[in-house]
């Protein structure tokens, strides 16, 4: 008979663990809605108003981010399913639970964040290139001879990296309730993060917010998910990288302090 | 076994455990008795590897907790019956418990039916009562069938048919030879399911014997029924024991046997009806030993002055 705590045992323990509540279901249900739905809102609208469109809008038009406009507001919904993946184990107090019966620590965050990256990774794959597909069908004939198909290899790793982009924010979440342990502070945290930050950058002086946004997470994000950058943002894959970084260094000190602290 | 050695442990300015010390041996029921905010649960928590001591250490069989390879089969504990997520179903959180340390699914069936809790196994957690919840912790604790178990307050929120079960249940894991590590703050819950009892009081040790060591170590008083009373009483008091009238013809002696009351009582020339001694009861002992260890402690509520 096999025993022991293994990585793969506590993954497939918190595998169970992530499919069983309604915070998870919800949370996955809300992200495709938001992504398609709201995809298929502003690819009809400009599908619909193309004609009476300025020929330089025509010109910077993207139709690969536009069709994954929807995770502007989806990337929300990721944010939450990685928070509350952490802070319900101390909201519920089950991370005593859960403690008992992995006491390692480290095998327990990894196998946790492994868990949440794996599945979100294919979900949201699977809504980015959904979004995408329904988008372009709706674009079809609205711009002739477009090459904005996924044989493009810049528009296949937009739409990749889109889902890349989702699946970070869901571990960014995951690695802010690592350190603050409570839903709403992670919650609000993870929203600042994503929407106060461009929010502040555009209030100060021109020459700072140049240099400032295309460090920020949603200008990241919204490189990786397009064919051609804005200008003064960082390309796709520095934007990727850098991205990880950012998760890679929050999810450090989150694991650190996990490490260190009393389960109460 | 268990074994807890020189233990501190302090949250901010209070002090949780201070230098605590004690063994736990298998196939007995051992109680963990003290007040209110003693430091039972911190304890339990340290051994468990929940809280970080800041000196000494807990051990399991010579290992620290964080150290088991197969924690759930060496060590099964209940120390918050509301330890899990309200969202999932119990049968759920019975089965990701049971797959983080490769026990069989089949395993979880096995608790959930001891415990009495298969036809609720797929309600979620969040709806069930302090003693379904309690139960679900029993059944969480005996997943991995562990030589030692460790209970905080596990009679909280039981109704009395399920008291005696639990009762009647840790007498069974002791005799199989488990070691059964229980915590109360209720000595009369005590003194009928341990046989061993460690006490504490605000962090530290106080004492640790069977439910009749401790009852010997306070004083008993011998209940001594005479033909005259007030001239016992007085002889008594001669020899520096207090003696106390009781009703017409009776007298509480402190201080002295029932063999040096009625020595003195045949010196005097009286007629010695009835010789009694009384012990201590637990309660009471309890209440001697952590008089200055309450944490909390109450005081009398003046009645509200009506006009």
């Amino acid at each position: 008979m096999s025993s022991g705590v293994t990585f793969a045992s506590v993954a497939r323990s918190e595998w169970i663990k992530f499919r069983t509540v309604r915070s998870t279901i919800l949370g996955v249900a809300i992200f495709a809605v938001l992504t398609i739905g709201l995809g298929i809102l502003i690819t009809a609208e400009i599908h619909a108003h193309w004609a009476s469109m300025n020929p330089l809008d025509k010109l910077t038009f993207d139709p690969v981010s536009t069709s994954l406009g929807g995770t502007v507001l989806a990337q929300f919904a990721v944010g939450v399913i990685g928070s509350l993946f952490i802070t319900t184990e101390y909201t519920s107090s089950s991370l005593r639970s859960t403690l008992a019966a992995v006491p390692q620590r480290r095998r327990l965050v990894a196998a946790k964040l492994a868990v949440l990256a794996g599945s979100m990774f294919v979900v949201s794959e699977i809504v980015c290139f959904a979004a995408f597909l329904i988008g372009q069908s709706i674009y079809r004939g609205m711009i002739p001879a477009s090459t904005d198909t996924l044989s493009n290899s810049a528009v296949l790793r937009s739409v990749i990296l889109a889902g890349v982009y989702l699946t970070l924010l869901a571990m960014m979440g995951f690695a802010i309730g690592l350190i603050l342990r409570q839903s709403p502070a992670t919650i609000s945290t993870f929203t600042g993060l994503v929407l106060l930050i461009p929010l502040i950058i555009f209030f100060l002086p021109a020459s700072l917010q140049d240099t400032l946004t295309k460090f920020e997470p949603s200008a990241l994000g919204h490189s990786m998910m397009s064919v051609t950058p804005r200008d003064r943002l960082f390309s796709a894959w520095p934007s990727t990288l850098l991205l990880v970084a950012y998760v890679a260094v929050v999810l450090f000190v989150g694991a650190t302090m996990f490490q260190r602290r009393d389960a109460t | 076994m268990l074994s807890v050695n020189h233990l501190s442990k302090r949250y901010d300015d209070t002090v949780a455990v201070d230098d605590l010390s004690f063994e736990v041996r298998p196939g007995v029921v051992t109680g963990f008795l003290g007040p209110n905010g003693s430091g039972k649960s911190t304890t339990m928590r340290i051994i468990l590897g929940l809280d970080h001591p800041d000196k000494g250490s807990a051990t399991i069989g010579g290992r620290p907790y964080a150290q088991l390879k197969d924690p759930l089969r060496e060590v099964g504990a209940l120390l918050d019956a509301r330890a899990a997520h309200p969202g999932r179903s119990a049968r759920n959180h019975l089965r990701a418990l049971a797959t983080s340390n490769q026990i069989p699914l089949g395993r979880v069936e096995e608790v959930l039916a001891f415990a009495g809790i298969t036809s609720v196994a797929d309600k979620k957690v969040g709806q069930f009562s302090l003693g379904m919840s309690q139960r679900l912790g029993i059944a969480a604790a005996l997943l991995g069938d562990p030589a030692v178990l460790m209970f905080d307050e596990p009679v909280n929120g039981l109704d009395p048919e399920g008291i005696r079960w639990i009762r009647e249940f840790f007498r069974a894991l002791a005799n199989e030879g488990r070691t059964v590590f229980v915590s109360s703050h209720l000595m009369s819950e005590m003194a009928l399911t341990a046989d061993q009892i460690i006490v504490i009081g605000r962090g530290r040790f106080i004492t640790q014997g069977s439910v009749d060591d401790l009852t010997a170590t306070v004083q008993g008083t011998v209940f001594v029924r005479a033909s005259d009373p007030a001239a016992l009483a007085e002889a008594l008091r001669a020899r520096h024991a207090v003696a106390t009238p009781v009703n017409e013809h009776g007298l509480t002696v402190t201080g002295l046997t029932c063999d040096e009351v009625g020595a003195v009582a045949f010196a005097a020339g009286l007629t010695v009806f009835e010789l009694t001694p009384q012990r201590a009861s637990l309660e009471e002992v309890f209440m001697d030993l952590t008089a200055d260890a309450v944490e909390y402690g109450g005081s009398t509520l003046a009645p509200v002055a009506h006009e």
